[in-house]
């Protein structure tokens, strides 16, 4: 509403206002766009159009497999470059909106003759949806409050940092995508929630199949949705708008959802949609009382319809619950428990634990992500509620349970982020028309008092209306225009800064790619570590093309996507004692460790090592996670105490426990590291992730061998031998052992090397009858 | 219809009961609801899930170059780990920055004298201001480099 205390000065001076209006609602919001989109190229400008991290690097491949194949082929590809020996069902397991989107900006660029590689694409495919997210933001902040506000959202949403931390150049991740789809969904509810027309409830619909079908948060809009109607129920807001928008929606929503392999039939099976379905049935209910009650008398009806009411809800959650304990309706799986039971995972699930972007979330990423805008948040929230009105009420709702959600969990930040957005608009363009607005009052009074009038016109009471009249003089000049201006400077200070914030924290926290690495010398000199696309282009180059390579879950997709070779376990991580299967081995001797990797058939051991030049991220930091996961599924082999000193401290020096200082990690990360001097203040062995020398010097590897070490030690590879040879048997013991082989002479079948149906041939006989009709019979 | 409403009072007495709804049952105010929303923002923001699933301490300590232990209320140069305190601490900075918001907007209520005004204006501008620099001063405790480089 920034622009509203002007619109009423070119008003005067021109006689095209809505041109002017229009002009700058254009040029703000293509501004938003191209701001969104140049600040997230820093990761490109660094260093060079690259995929991120770990999972965009397997959305890479399955793009470029789709690509190179066609749609159906994809949805049918059976990856047996993943999760040896089991193999993963691609189509069904994935969600293919981001393939499906970039590959069809990749076939219309082709049409039109512009040859685009498709990872430039997959490059910058978030960085262009955050333009669109923009626009969505606008029109949902339009539809609430005013289109000044949705100027604001736009800008907020370009540039806030906690959603670039998804959607940088690079990521190519479902969130990039997820999050426009996310914001158009919501506008188009709200949109049918408006108007009651079939046609915008039937669009909702739509947008939500592209939201399934791009990312698994959307069961957070199946889920709010109905709470949305739920709340408008309670509230006494039914209207047959919100009865013909949920119906739409849901009907459409659920049968177009169900078009998604991966999703199924989990609409009507899983816990995650019951509420859904309960609301829908709940809506039906209540519509049906409205009916009755054109039948009954008024006095009758009001008893009848608490008593039904209650019936009906109870009667809903009862179905709910009973068709979950008979089993048909699955209950909540591990990752939406762990939202409501916050301990769960941490005692059940330590797969879901030790993810980083699943630990509950401190202070700092909410300042960290949100700035200015998470102060500013519960004004915004005031405002609505202050004047409430049925699309106000989904904002509110929305906002306390992503609040919630984003406490429990650091990744769901994403979703708080758009409404933190959307409110700190409100709250601010309230504020800014506020204070800018008497100074156009001031300019022509006239104006001044039919606004006036028509403010008050229905709240004051006539018999007050005198007094207040005599106040207004005072009023006028009670808040100088002085202070007013001094406070609009402040404020829009503080926007300044919050860009500041946001660029600096794009450019220092969210803009690394994660498989290039840089440091930084004294005299600011930049280092490029390139080791992890050493190591992998080494695979690529000099294994086998079968060969199987067995590393920590992290780097599955990564091996695949660069080094192309098969991997035991990957980010997709399905199966939990596939996993703890691997992390049994990193976490045991390396003779047990060779047991299992002949069990596997693995041939190549890669680890991640930072100890050279103190990265953090490395494979024995995350050591006590493989033991955790192992000792979920192995509880008798692997005990995590063994691993601690009897402090109950986590050491790799001398002081650290036996069992750690024998395991296969340990050995694969150290090996020959004990002969390292790296500089002369420190001595031989020196770990300068961990700070201390390491406590194993000498280590002995017999089942495996050193294969390839990159050029700053960050990854290792190892081969894995072949059975030692069998010592050359003696004549003596041949003979010896000759006799044992024992076949009974009696029964000809089963001499040995015989076939099982030959037909006896005896010189000079006809063949048997049953030989005979056997053969005619095949 | 009223037969069949009437065939288990032909054998049953109704007993003389009053029931109604107790007094305190009925729909919330809107403040009433703003005030949870903002107690349970003010809560979560503080990072109170953090806190009861990793129990840090509410206080962190050090020891310096002579072995004297002393207290450190920030975790430094770790952005998913913090103390109690320093969680609540800046949540309530968060929640003052909201209030300030909403004491700005309360100003423009017409009937209020004019001292009355400008008392809140001055109110509301400094606890904007207060929460904004605190929250940056917290930061910079928390992440040394902070917007210096």
């Amino acid at each position: 509403m920034a622009d509203t205390g002007s619109k009423t000065d070119i008003r005067n001076s021109l006689t095209k206002p809505a041109g002017w209006l229009s002009l700058v609602t254009f040029a703000v919001l293509s501004l938003a766009c191209v701001a969104g989109f140049s600040s997230r190229l820093f990761a490109v400008i660094r260093f060079e159009s690259i995929i991120h991290e770990f999972d965009p690097w397997f959305n890479y491949r399955a793009t470029h497999h789709m690509v190179a194949t066609n749609f159906y082929d994809f949805l049918n590809w059976f990856d047996e470059r993943a999760w040896y020996p089991l193999g993963r069902i691609v189509g069904g397991t994935v969600y293919p909106g981001l393939m499906v989107t970039s590959g069809s900006i990749h076939y219309v660029l082709s049409l039109l003759n512009i040859p685009v590689h498709i990872r430039d694409i997959c490059v910058f495919l978030a960085p262009m949806f955050s333009g669109l997210t923009a626009l969505a933001t606008y029109f949902f902040t339009k539809e609430l409050w005013t289109p000044g506000a949705g100027l604001f959202a736009a800008c907020f949403i370009a540039i806030v940092p906690g959603y670039i931390s998804r959607s940088v150049a690079g990521s190519y991740d479902n969130e990039g995508i997820a999050i426009f789809a996310l914001m158009f969904t919501y506008y188009l509810w709200i949109k049918a929630v408006k108007t009651g027309a079939i046609f915008w409830g039937a669009l909702t619909a739509l947008s939500y199949f592209y939201m399934v079908s791009a990312w698994g948060g959307y069961v957070f809009i199946i889920n709010l949705i109905p709470l949305h109607v739920f709340v408008l129920l309670l509230m006494g807001r039914f209207s047959r708008r919100i009865y013909v928008a949920y119906n739409t929606f849901y009907i459409l929503g659920t049968i177009l959802s169900m078009q998604v392999p991966f999703v199924g039939f989990q609409p009507l099976k899983t816990s995650e949609h019951m509420a859904a379905a309960g609301v829908f049935a709940l809506l039906h209910a209540y519509a049906f009382l409205q009916y009755v009650q054109g039948v009954l008398t008024k006095s009758e009806f009001r008893y009848f319809f608490l008593f039904a009411i209650v019936a009906a809800a109870g009667l809903v959650f009862l179905a709910v619950v009973g068709l979950t304990w008979a089993g048909v309706v699955a209950p909540w799986s591990g990752r939406f428990y762990s939202l409501w039971d916050t301990g769960y995972a941490k005692i059940h699930i330590p797969i879901i634990a030790s993810v980083s972007e699943h630990q509950p979330t401190t202070w700092v990423s909410f300042f960290f992500d949100l700035h200015i805008l998470i102060c500013v948040f519960p004004a915004g929230v005031w405002f609505c509620i202050k004047n409430i009105n049925d699309e106000r009420v989904f904002i509110v709702l929305y906002a306390v349970s992503a609040v919630y959600f984003a406490g429990v969990m650091v990744r769901l930040m994403l979703t708080l982020t758009p409404c933190v957005c959307v409110l700190a608009a409100i709250a601010f363009s309230k504020t800014f028309e506020i204070y800018l607005k008497d100074d156009t009052t001031k300019s022509n009074v006239e104006e001044e008092k039919q606004e006036k009038n028509s403010q008050y016109y229905d709240k004051v009471q006539p018999g007050k209306k005198q007094r207040i009249r005599e106040d207004r003089p005072k009023d006028a000049e009670g808040i100088g225009m002085n202070i007013k201006s001094i406070i609009i400077i402040c404020l829009l200070m503080m926007l300044m800064l919050f860009a500041v914030h946001c660029t600096w924290v794009t450019s220092n926290a969210y803009s690394s790619p994660s498989i290039v690495l840089a440091s930084y010398g004294n005299d600011g000199t930049r280092n490029i570590l390139d080791d992890f696309r050493e190591a992998y282009y080494w695979l690529r180059q000099n294994t086998d093309d079968k060969a199987r390579v067995m590393s920590w879950w992290d780097y599955g997709y990564q091996i695949a996507g660069m080094g192309n070779r098969t991997t035991l376990v990957d980010n997709n991580t399905w199966n939990n004692s596939h996993i703890a299967m691997v992390g049994k081995a990193m976490s045991s001797n390396e003779t047990a460790a060779y047991d299992i990797m002949r069990l596997l058939d693995v041939n190549y051991v890669l680890v991640i090592f930072g100890g050279v030049i103190g990265y953090s991220g490395d494979d024995i930091n995350k050591f006590l996670w493989m033991v955790r996961i192992a000792e979920g599924e192995h509880p008798r082999d692997i005990k995590e105490s063994d691993y601690f000193t009897p402090q109950g401290e986590f050491r790799v020096d001398s002081s650290g426990s036996k069992t750690l200082l024998n395991c296969l990690m340990y050995k694969l990360s150290y090996y020959r590291f004990g002969e390292l001097q790296l500089d002369f203040r420190t001595p031989p062995g020196y770990d300068r992730t961990r700070g201390v020398e390491i406590g194993n010097k000498n280590i002995k590897l017999t089942h495996l061998e050193e294969a390839y070490t990159t050029e700053h030690w960050l990854v290792r590879i190892y081969r894995v031998k072949d059975l030692s040879n069998r010592i050359e048997a003696t004549f003596s013991d041949t003979k010896a052992k000759k006799p044992k082989v024992k076949y009974s002479r009696k029964t000809s079948k089963k001499k040995r090397g015989s076939l099982k149906h030959k037909p006896k041939v005896v010189p000079g006989k006809k063949p048997t009858k049953k030989t005979k009709t056997k053969s005619k019979k095949n | 219809m009223e037969a069949v409403y009437s065939i288990p009072f032909n054998f049953l007495q109704c007993p003389n009961l009053k029931l109604k709804k107790p007094s305190w049952v009925k729909q919330p105010s809107a403040m009433f609801m703003f005030g949870c929303i903002l107690l349970s923002y003010f809560l979560v923001t503080g990072g109170i899930i953090y806190d009861v699933i990793v129990e840090p301490p509410s206080i962190g300590s050090t020891t310096d170059e002579r072995g004297n232990s002393k207290p450190v209320a920030f975790m430094p140069y770790r952005v998913n780990g913090q103390y109690i305190m320093e969680g609540l601490a800046s949540s309530f900075l968060f929640t003052l920055g909201g209030l300030g918001f909403i004491i700005l907007d309360q100003t423009n209520n017409p009937s209020t004298p004019k001292l009355n005004r400008i008392l809140l204006l001055s109110v509301g501008f400094v606890c904007i201001l207060i929460s904004f620099f605190m929250c940056r001063v917290f930061m910079r405790m928390k992440l040394p480099g902070y917007m210096q480089s």
